[in-house]
């Protein structure tokens, strides 16, 4: 929905950011709605070198400007003076109407925990009055394992939206694993999808089947499932 | 050529080790928006260090620097750091005098 805010939660190598810059590219590109890219660790450089790999020309969407990458420092994002933040000059520059701010976690280097939580809320609602609609990126530090902290500063009551994106173990084998956690005011798909990054970016698949336990990150099949493989061995007895 | 005038030119553009180093941080990366602070961590150098540079590359032209509270915020002023790159093009190639 319109100035919705998502937050896109996910461990190391999970395609937080190959999801985010997707979210703008498309934007830019199939729904005439222009976006920003705010980065607060990776150069824009890396970001046009590793969004070259899925034929995403972000330097060109730059030039017409339909798109912008900015790299930043968190204290820069929630500095407000007249209700203004500096990167309010390029939002309207563009007429953006995208926003992905990547990482928020850095936040937490940079701004006291007493006072996170209240500086994510007033950006929030700045970004929701220019009616941007926002995703934010978060760091799970688990990469495996049944405990899942979605973020430290109750961010998630803050946002509308909260997609996970988690690593999984498969017979041996990693596959990355979304699911949706939480959209305010609607219904939502709960299953556990199984999704590639793919030389044209993020493909989301099927659901996962017959499998149970996938956020733990070790899953093991269903009880049916057992019992259907001890039955079916039985009767080849 | 004008040698003096691109002497002069490249000297103040260039002219020290960390310039060199925010000049390049900057084309490679315009949209860097950022504290002196959050500048001399991207280039690994120290604040103080990199303060002075960006003093002299404010008074260019090629960078821009806005007061945003308490905060000094520095970026690439692209106009400018273009007239500046003909500029020096121009004195490279003889076609302007000093």
């Amino acid at each position: 929905m319109r100035g919705d805010v998502t937050l896109v939660v996910g461990s190391t190598g999970t395609g937080k950011t190959t999801l985010a810059l997707q979210y703008l590219v498309n934007g830019a590109t199939k729904f005439n709605e222009n976006g920003l890219y705010v980065t607060f660790e990776q150069m824009p450089a890396q970001i046009y070198r590793d969004a070259a790999s899925f034929g995403w020309d972000i330097r060109k969407l730059e030039a017409e400007g339909k798109l912008r990458v900015v790299c930043t420092s968190p204290p820069v994002l929630v500095q407000f003076v007249e209700q203004r933040n500096p990167i309010d000059a390029i939002i309207e520059e563009i007429n953006a109407k995208r926003i992905v701010i990547d990482s928020i976690s850095h936040l937490e280097a940079f701004i006291p925990a007493s006072e996170l939580r209240g500086e994510l809320y007033r950006l929030i609602n700045h970004l929701k009055m220019k009616e941007l609609t926002s995703v934010f990126t978060a760091e799970s530090h688990e990469v495996f394992g049944d405990r899942l902290v979605v973020t430290g500063v109750g961010l998630s009551f803050l946002v509308d939206c909260i997609i996970l994106l988690r690593i999984v173990e498969i017979q041996s084998s990693l596959k990355k694993a979304l699911t949706i956690l939480k959209i305010r005011g609607s219904d939502h798909d709960k299953q556990l999808r199984e999704f590639e990054i793919t030389s044209e970016g993020i493909r989301i698949e099927a659901p996962f089947k017959d499998l149970e336990g996938l956020l733990t990150g070790t899953p093991r099949r269903t009880a049916e499932e057992r019992f259907a493989e001890a039955f079916a061995k039985a009767a080849r007895k | 050529m004008n040698e003096t005038g691109l002497r002069q030119l490249s000297e103040k553009l260039i002219g020290t080790e960390i310039k060199a180093e925010l000049l390049r941080l900057f084309h490679m990366n315009p949209g860097v928006l950022d504290t002196v602070d959050g500048i001399a961590r991207r280039i690994g150098r120290m604040p103080n260090d990199v303060e002075t540079e960006i003093v002299t590359l404010v008074d260019l032209g090629v960078l821009r620097r806005e007061r945003f509270g308490k905060l000094d915020v520095v970026s690439l002023n692209t106009r400018k750091d273009k007239e500046v790159q003909e500029k020096l093009a121009a004195l490279i190639e003889g076609g302007v005098k000093e």
